[in-house]
């Protein structure tokens, strides 16, 4: 299997406790690079709270993850993020205050080293990395198809778009590793078309890896690589679709029976 | 990846598309310069009105000319350097601060040991202002790292009282009661001794510190700074240490206000440790609050608004009671409380009908009058 052959992400033995609550027990799985890999379970399974370990928001009470080659565990999330890691986040995260194409800037924050002191009188380092990142940004406005929507304040755009705009974010941010949270949830079904579409596409013209957590089943079957399933902060399987799909165990822990879990799952074969 | 190609061929979403309205940016170029030269032309001309008390030859009365006098002007460009770092620390970086003043006798402390005891030029002693006021805000900073809300306002206000008794005990060991004496200022062998003078020392001073406030916002640093206020976790996930840049924030925010306390100290001659009041401090929180949170020119507006008006009122209720009348009596009689109603009520109506300041009022103005238009 890929994912073991090459992995650009390997999560080993983490687990997260709050109070008595055990919210990860145990959990090890690898992710392969270039590969879309998604992790789905019943609500409060522990996928965000997976994620919030990962990514450095929550500290893991133990266990350790390793991302291209580091070990970034216990990692602040800035530094997570310059290790190359960019995530978007359930409730979507914006900046209200700024517009699109400034939102979109700020993604660009790690390539750049100038300081305020240098922004405030127009020093030529942060001028240079001010007109890079416009640059990039307007590139992958148009890579969205929304360069028009550059001066809109994000309250202003529909739901669907504005998960494109904190989409556009993370791909300024050049990341290796891309996690999203739930990038569908309170999408229309062509905006959820258009979200495959653009993952699909720029996996595959810029090989960066994916972990996503979504509800979407057959969204999940069509892009994923590899699944991994937890339930109760428990991986009960971990495989390619076809596999996961069949495994009792998922239909079961998902659906609470088998027979229900097994009609949910058909939608997607 | 390293770029994403500019392929023309984007992802077929037409079909959300809404019609943006075309911006006519190039045709609003030449306007917004000639606004610039009016701005400018009218700020060099009006020490000159309010120094000869005329405009082009023609005499006017105290009340045309709003009983604003020069001093009051050099002033309330001093406060605007105030209101505008603050507005860059509480509007753009999210800190709210009481401890403002502080900075104000930090800068004037840091004035009266280059400049009063030292015998050092005054250039040299506005930039050890600007050093010490930076150093000041790094350690006033330093609560953010772990307490946050009104916790960290109280840390501030902390701040405040203990700088104010570093100030009085200066004051008493080094100097007098009756405050610190700051000697005549001078750039080389140009002294600065008419308000006409001062005015064009603070003026470039002023302008400059807006600038430099307002580019840093637009370049990678300064937006961080925005996008740490908007979304702390959205931002660290970015690649922002948020808490280093809270301190360069503070430290950027704090060096202004310290040179704008030095600048004081040495326009007032004279300054004694009761000037750096908590209302002092609290009056800034006010100006920018008027004038509008988050841009710089809500701290400008503020400034004026909270320097001006009351004396501006107070030419108008002298003149209301020099007319005579019913109202004339309690005007004349009780002119500081008239005010004081007047500038108060209009300070609620405006947080009531206007909450994002004025500034924030009239960007809303322009865009009902101009749908499209850039505020």
């Amino acid at each position: 299997m890929a994912a073991t052959d090459n992995p650009i992400l390997r999560v080993d033995g983490l687990q997260m406790r709050f109070g008595g609550l055990t919210a990860l027990d145990n959990v090890s799985f690898t992710a392969g690079e270039g590969e879309v890999t998604a992790v789905i379970g019943p609500n409060g399974a522990g996928k965000t709270t997976l994620f919030n370990c990962i990514t450095g928001m929550y500290r893991a009470s133990a266990g350790r993850v390793s991302f291209a080659g580091q070990d970034i565990s216990g990692f602040a999330p800035h530094r997570v993020a310059r290790a190359g890691m960019a995530r978007t986040f359930q409730n979507l995260a914006l900046f209200p205050g700024l517009n699109v194409r400034d939102n979109l800037l700020v993604g660009a924050y790690r390539h750049g080293a100038s300081g305020l002191i240098e922004g405030a009188v127009l020093g030529p380092r942060a001028r240079r990395e001010q007109a890079a990142a416009e640059d990039r940004a307007a590139e992958i406005l148009e890579f969205l198809g929304i360069p028009e929507l550059a001066e809109a304040m994000p309250g202003e755009l529909p739901y669907g778009r504005q998960k494109q705009v904190e989409f556009g974010r993370v791909l300024m941010q050049d990341a290796r590793m891309i996690l999203l949270d739930e990038p569908m949830a309170g999408m229309s079904r062509p905006e959820k078309t258009l979200m495959v579409a653009l993952i699909r596409n720029v996996r595959h013209r810029y090989g960066v890896s994916f972990l996503v957590v979504e509800h979407d089943m057959p969204v999940i079957m069509d892009i994923s690589d590899h699944i991994v399933v937890l339930d109760f902060g428990r991986k009960i399987a971990d495989g390619p679709p076809a596999k996961v799909q069949q495994d009792p165990a998922v239909i079961a822990a998902y659906l609470g029976s088998e027979e229900a879990g097994q009609a949910v799952f058909a939608g997607a074969a | 990846m390293t770029s994403v190609s500019t392929s023309r061929t984007a992802m077929p979403i037409d079909e959300f598309a809404p019609s943006a309205p075309a911006r006519q940016k190039a045709a609003a170029r030449p306007l917004r310069w000639l606004w610039l030269a009016v701005a400018a032309a009218v700020l060099v001309y009006l020490p000159f009105v309010l120094h000869d008390r005329a405009i082009l030859g023609y005499r006017l009365s105290n009340i045309q000319l709003l009983n604003v006098g020069l001093a009051q002007l050099n002033l309330t460009l001093i406060a605007v350097l105030g209101a505008v770092s603050l507005n860059y620390l509480t509007g753009c970086a999210g800190l709210v601060s009481i401890g403002h003043a502080a900075f104000f006798a930090v800068g004037a402390m840091a004035a009266a040991a280059t400049g009063a005891q030292l015998g050092l030029p005054f250039l040299v002693s506005l930039v050890a202002a600007l050093i010490a006021g930076a150093a000041a805000g790094v350690l006033a900073g330093l609560p953010s790292l772990r307490v946050r809300g009104l916790y960290f306002v109280l840390s501030t206000m902390a701040l405040h009282f203990i700088v104010v008794f570093a100030f009085s005990e200066y004051q008493y060991a080094a100097f007098d009661v009756f405050g610190i004496s700051y000697p005549q200022p001078a750039i080389g062998p140009f002294a600065l001794d008419s308000a006409l003078k001062w005015y064009f020392f603070l003026l470039p001073i002023v302008v400059l510190c807006c600038l430099a406030c307002n580019y840093s916002l637009k370049h990678r640093e300064g937006r961080a700074l925005l996008a740490v206020r908007d979304n702390e976790q959205a931002a660290s996930s970015s690649g922002i240490d948020v808490r280093v840049l809270r301190l360069k924030a503070f430290a950027f925010s704090s060096a202004i206000a310290s040179l704008a306390g030095a600048l004081q100290a040495y326009y007032l001659t004279t300054v004694s440790t009761e000037l750096y009041s908590l209302n002092l401090a609290i009056s800034f929180i006010a100006m920018i609050i008027i004038g509008g949170m988050g841009s710089i020119a809500g701290g400008v507006v503020g400034a004026l608004v909270w320097l001006l008006l009351p004396s501006v009122l107070t030419g108008f209720a002298g003149e209301l009671g020099a007319a005579g009348g019913g109202l004339a009596k309690i005007f004349v009689e009780h002119r500081p409380q008239v005010v004081n109603l007047i500038f108060g009520s209009l300070v609620a109506v405006l947080l009531i009908f206007a909450p994002g300041g004025i500034v924030g009022a009239a960007r809303k103005l322009t865009k009902l009058v101009r749908p499209g238009a850039e505020a």
